[in-house]
């Protein structure tokens, strides 16, 4: 009999896995993607320290681990409802009904897409298909790119295809809308790129001091932002250019873009269009949290984790008996801390279902928690820690009513 | 400058424009505004769009999302056979 099933082969399920393993208790993996790793496949970052992070290498050490361990582990799976039965959990799988005691369900996140007139055309795709498509499949997007949406993740993958020799013409915003808020207002997004830069260490903290020396205060700076951008690794970030419209029949030929006021609005008579054949929309990431939401968790809407979060303590305990969270569905962080919470999430387990040999190591799981957060090389909201803290409370007080 | 045929839901065809009008006409919550338009009913569960259809709801009605889950979710979270969910073939 299986003890845990894991929804998600990324680096927290996979993590949470060993953690359960080395405490004896016997563990199922699945994952829909055809082989393990979650989104750690394609990452690629220079860290503070001037090491490379490669996912590819993480997560193959990851996966080899897991199976030395003894986890079995199922790829091409997809996971479509989570049920209650007799205090066990019912998992319906592709590949069948699983039932379980303990169930984690490390799904990480999906992107936000960035709706701009056009993007249903070929071509156009969101940055982490571009990222999977060139460091995972090797296979080149186009020869010619533009990416709508200046974010984090926009920005650490425009400079992985620019490694790959891919050429990204230039970053630009997406057109004011009412779906795309503030992604489309020049000095909000130049006021989350600097908070976060500042955060940072490696590579953003560069891009970000780069904006602050030529820019001087923000207000003033964005006003003088230079028409062509500013070029950080050759790549101009233009943050006072909009994307106004995807362009192309039958397929993406060029984007038609204007510059646009500090305030998002764009400037008559500047209106271009430049040459694409393939365009990336960035709109961001949030918690993957469907099956939390069928199993009947309660949630918390936190803008600094990415959006909805199932409720959950920090042994990654929700509000369900038995059902537990780890890693990017619990809010938007880096894979370090997704590998950090997947060990505590093994160890919660292992404790509640009575196998856990001394307490000690689930503590250290959780510190180490923190102190990895606070060392993160990529950081997705300057107020991740704040935004924890409201959620860990908010757990506390729904526990106690 | 927005542009009302720009696609929001891409499983079920709703437009930006569509949305809209619905919202203003009804003064639609996320779910009320799901079931008139089918906006989020799609083979993707609504993944692709759940979250556009709640920023242009914080953006043009000023509803900010609430603590619970918007726009529910509901099994099957993937598509999958009628032979899968137990019927026979
Ligand atoms: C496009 C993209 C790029 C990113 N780039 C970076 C980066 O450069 N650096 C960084 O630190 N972080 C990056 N991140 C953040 C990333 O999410 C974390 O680094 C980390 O991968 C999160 O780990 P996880 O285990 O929580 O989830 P993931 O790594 O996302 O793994 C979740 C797994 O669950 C599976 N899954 C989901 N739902 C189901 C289901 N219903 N049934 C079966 N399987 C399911 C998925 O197939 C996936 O393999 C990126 C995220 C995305 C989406
Ligand atoms: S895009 Fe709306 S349901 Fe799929």
């Amino acid at each position: 009999m299986t003890d845990v099933l894991i929804v998600g082969a990324g680096p927290a399920g996979l993590s949470a896995a060993l953690a359960c393993r080395e405490q004896g208790l016997s563990v199922r993996v699945v994952d829909e993607f055809y082989r393990p790793g979650g989104r750690l496949l394609g990452q690629l970052h220079e860290e503070p320290d001037g090491q490379w992070w490669n996912g590819l290498e993480e997560a193959a050490k990851l996966h080899d681990k897991a199976l030395q361990a003894g986890v079995d582990i199922r790829c091409g799976v997809s996971v479509y409802n989570v049920a209650k039965a007799d205090g066990n959990w019912q998992a319906f799988t592709t590949e069948g009904v699983c039932e379980v005691p303990a169930l984690l369900l490390a799904t990480g996140a999906s992107e936000t897409a960035v709706p701009v007139p056009g993007w249903t055309l070929p071509g156009v795709m969101s940055i982490g298909a571009a990222q999977v498509m060139t460091n995972v499949q090797r296979v080149r997007p186009g020869e010619r790119g533009v990416v709508i949406g200046i974010n984090v993740l926009s920005v650490a993958i425009a400079r992985e295809l620019q490694l790959a020799g891919i050429h990204v013409d230039r970053m630009v915003l997406p057109a004011l809308s009412p779906v795309t808020s503030s992604a489309g207002h020049p000095e909000k997004v130049m006021e989350s790129m600097l908070r976060v830069a500042h955060l940072a260490p490696s590579p953003l903290i560069r891009l970000g001091s780069r904006l602050v020396q030529s820019l001087g205060l923000q207000k003033r700076g964005i006003r003088f932002y230079p028409s062509g951008g500013i070029r950080m690794w050759g790549i101009p970030f233009q943050l006072r250019t909009a994307a106004l419209e995807i362009v192309g029949t039958g397929q993406v030929e060029g984007v038609r873009i204007a510059r646009i006021s500090p305030e998002g609005v764009p400037v008559p008579g500047s209106e271009k269009i430049i040459p694409a054949d393939f365009v990336c929309i960035a709109g961001g990431l949030s918690p993957l949290a469907e099956l939390a939401a069928v199993a009947g968790c309660a949630f918390a809407y936190l803008p600094s984790l990415g959006g909805h979060v199932p409720l959950h303590n920090e042994r990654m305990q929700t509000s369900l008996p038995g059902l537990y969270v780890a890693g990017n569905i619990t809010g938007i962080e880096s894979a370090k801390v997704a590998i950090a919470q997947g060990t505590v999430a093994g160890l919660s387990i292992a404790a509640d279902l009575g196998k856990l040999r001394e307490p000690e190591p689930l503590r250290h799981a959780m510190e180490r928690v923190c102190l990895v957060r606070q060392q993160a090389a990529i950081q997705f909201h300057p107020d991740i820690a704040l935004g924890r803290e409201r959620l860990h409370q908010m757990y506390e007080q729904a526990q106690a009513m | 400058m927005t542009s009302p045929d720009m696609v929001i839901c891409r499983c079920e065809e709703v437009g930006l424009g569509k949305l809209l009008q619905t919202a203003a006409a009804h003064g639609c919550s996320a779910r009320e505004l799901k079931l008139r338009t089918r906006a989020g009913m799609g083979t993707c569960g609504g993944r692709s769009c759940r979250s556009l259809i709640l920023a242009m709801l914080e953006e043009s009605a000023s509803q900010a999302p609430g603590h619970d889950m918007p726009l529910g979710c509901q099994p099957p979270v993937r598509p999958v056979s009628f032979s899968m969910l137990g019927g026979t073939e």
